[in-house]
């Protein structure tokens, strides 16, 4: 065999190899999606996989309607939109503070900051959800912004902190002898430069938050503010029996993270493999 | 310069407000819970102070605690033993392809981890149901239908089950974590590999490697990290049956504190956890970085 086709060879048991493994990675999703249009009859088949004669639409109008979906995904966009702003506004300002401004307990507020990246959420559950109890936050926004903002600063704080320290200083200099401000400073000039750390923080912030689940378990009793996950567990305990409804309620909530994934996905793989610490 | 970047007044606006959240919301808790950990506390009425009878009790005489901790123990195991290895390959073999290939099969790869744990987890417990599960079906086709059973009601394979999905819906981030460090090996280290005649097994095994050192330890104390912090997947997968088969150390403490109401229980168990977390990064780190040289 020559060369060339000897490269080939290897080429296509490359692919193959990395096909098979995709297979491995998608078919629970496509058999998800697939049966969700099928009636709940069809599940206790043999087939693994169905045409669905005729689609049942049913299934979807019943998740929508009474897994209550817009509602819960409305709660979703809206939680995750301020904590999103938020943290990435603060990983802005105190990023520049630890890393450009000069103060006695700066390394020490610095590390204490990273030593979240380390605690676990599920150590804060149980006091969390007898403070938020005592100080009436349980149930509310607040309640649930709070740790979800203080749990993605460590990381945002960590990305924009590496980021600024690649930035020359020189700008500043001349922008203070122009007598610019601080908050003009870190407003006007800085935070146009950090654009990719903003897109990064964003990115790995946005994905932790919106599939989190654990903290809005523990910290909202009502469906008040509870989001996405949510519909697909109070819709199971009203659905018991029909496997094929909760499989499109499963096929709805996994559809807007994918949505954005398929639209920023370049941004997402730039923004896992900086930010790849997942926290 | 010097007073515009030193002034306390601007410094104290830009950092006192995350401060305070961030210790409101992450250092007070775990204080509390060194409180709560030294009581009797049920959740409501009155607590007695009991001094360590609760660590004692659980470091002593709770296998269910014993038995958390090996577990998150084996999944590190397959993390580090079967999810990395495998996650290795898969981004190298992705840099390799390039082009087209490369970006839709980076696409496909980390599709998994953009969607909730929640559905994940809930379709993952519908692919091992006995009844119309996937995989019964699977095993059937092939000819293997000995093997059907209840994959998370059978206490042989319950556990298995669990670390394959937590492997399963990491693949995604090890795989780019990877990725990202072969991206950054330069193509001129290629060339003068192959010309000094490197077969392309010595290429990968003799190279390659050894220079993705400093991205595998950091992969590797992650894994460990993930695998003690593990919570989601069993909680909605088995909530740590059949027994305690599948429990692992956060589904555990919130089991005592929520369902069993044995609130100062739960926050004893929450402090071992936190101090097994920050340990177990130590160490790890110790272990993966011994070797470096920076």
């Amino acid at each position: 065999m020559n060369k060339i086709g000897q490269k080939k060879v290897v080429i296509w048991v490359l692919i193959s190899i990395i096909v098979i493994y995709s297979i491995g990675q998608l078919f629970p999703l496509i058999w998800l999606v697939d049966f969700s249009f099928c009636t709940s009859n069809d599940l206790f088949g043999s087939f693994i996989l169905k045409l669905p004669s005729p689609p049942q639409f049913i299934n979807y109008v019943d998740a929508w309607t009474i897994g209550k979906y817009p509602k819960f995904l409305l709660n979703s966009v809206l939680i995750n939109t301020l904590t999103v702003s938020v943290t990435v506004f603060l990983s802005i300002i105190m990023g520049y503070a630890f890393t450009r401004m000069e103060w006695k307990l700066r390394n020490t507020c610095f590390t204490i900051v990273l030593l979240g990246m380390m605690i676990p959420i599920h150590a804060t559950l149980l006091p969390n959800f007898l403070l938020f109890g005592k100080l009436k936050l349980l149930d509310t926004l607040p309640g649930i912004l709070i740790p979800y903002i203080a749990f993605s600063m460590p990381l945002g704080i960590f990305i924009m902190a590496a980021f600024l320290r690649t930035i020359p200083k020189a700008l500043e200099e001349s922008a203070i002898i122009d007598g610019c401000g601080i908050f003009r400073l870190i407003f006007q000039i800085i935070t146009p430069l950090t654009k990719p750390a903003i897109v990064t923080v964003s990115v790995m912030t946005f994905i932790n938050s919106w599939n989190e689940f654990i903290m809005a378990l523990t910290y909202l009793n009502t469906d008040k503010f509870k989001t996405i996950p949510f519909s697909i567990m109070s819709f199971m305990g009203l659905y018991g029996g029909n496997y094929a409804a909760q499989f499109a309620i499963m096929t709805l909530a996994a559809l807007p993270s994918l949505l954005v994934y398929a639209l920023l996905n370049e941004q997402i793989t730039k923004g896992v493999t900086v930010g790849g610490i997942k926290g | 310069m010097a007073k515009v970047l030193s002034n306390k007044l601007a410094i104290s606006l830009l950092v006192v407000p995350g401060m305070l959240l961030f210790l409101f919301a992450v250092f007070v808790p775990i204080v509390m819970s060194c409180f709560y950990a030294l009581t009797d506390f049920q959740g409501i009425g009155n607590l007695h102070f009991i001094g360590l009878e609760n660590f004692k009790q659980i470091l002593t005489n709770d296998t269910t605690f014993y038995r958390s901790l090996l577990n998150a123990l084996l999944l590190a195991l397959a993390f580090i033993f079967l999810q990395h290895p495998l996650s290795l390959t898969f981004a190298i073999i992705l840099d390799k392809l390039s082009g087209k290939f490369e970006k839709i099969f980076r696409v496909i790869i980390f599709i998994p981890c953009v969607i909730s744990v929640m559905v994940n987890a809930k379709m993952w417990v519908n692919i091992f149901d006995s009844q119309f599960g996937l995989l019964n079906k699977v095993l059937d086709l092939l000819g293997l239908g000995v093997l059907k059973t209840d994959w998370l009601g059978n206490p042989h394979t319950a556990l298995p089950s669990i670390l394959f999905v937590n492997c399963w819906m990491g693949f995604g981030w090890a795989v780019m974590i990877y990725y990202a460090g072969v991206k950054g090996i330069s193509e001129e280290m290629y060339e003068a590999a192959k010309i000094d005649g490197a077969s392309a097994f010595k290429l990968y095994t003799k190279i390659l490697i050894p220079l993705l050192k400093p991205v595998i330890s950091m992969a590797a104390t992650l894994a460990v990290i993930n695998a003690l912090k593990t919570m989601e997947v069993p909680f909605l997968m088995t909530n740590g049956g059949p027994g305690d088969y599948t429990q692992f150390i956060a589904n555990y403490l919130y089991t005592k504190a929520f369902s069993d109401s044995q609130y100062g229980y739960g926050n004893a168990v929450s402090v071992i956890f936190v101090a097994v977390c920050l340990l177990g990064t130590l160490i790890s780190n110790k272990i993966t970085n011994s070797g470096n040289y920076e």
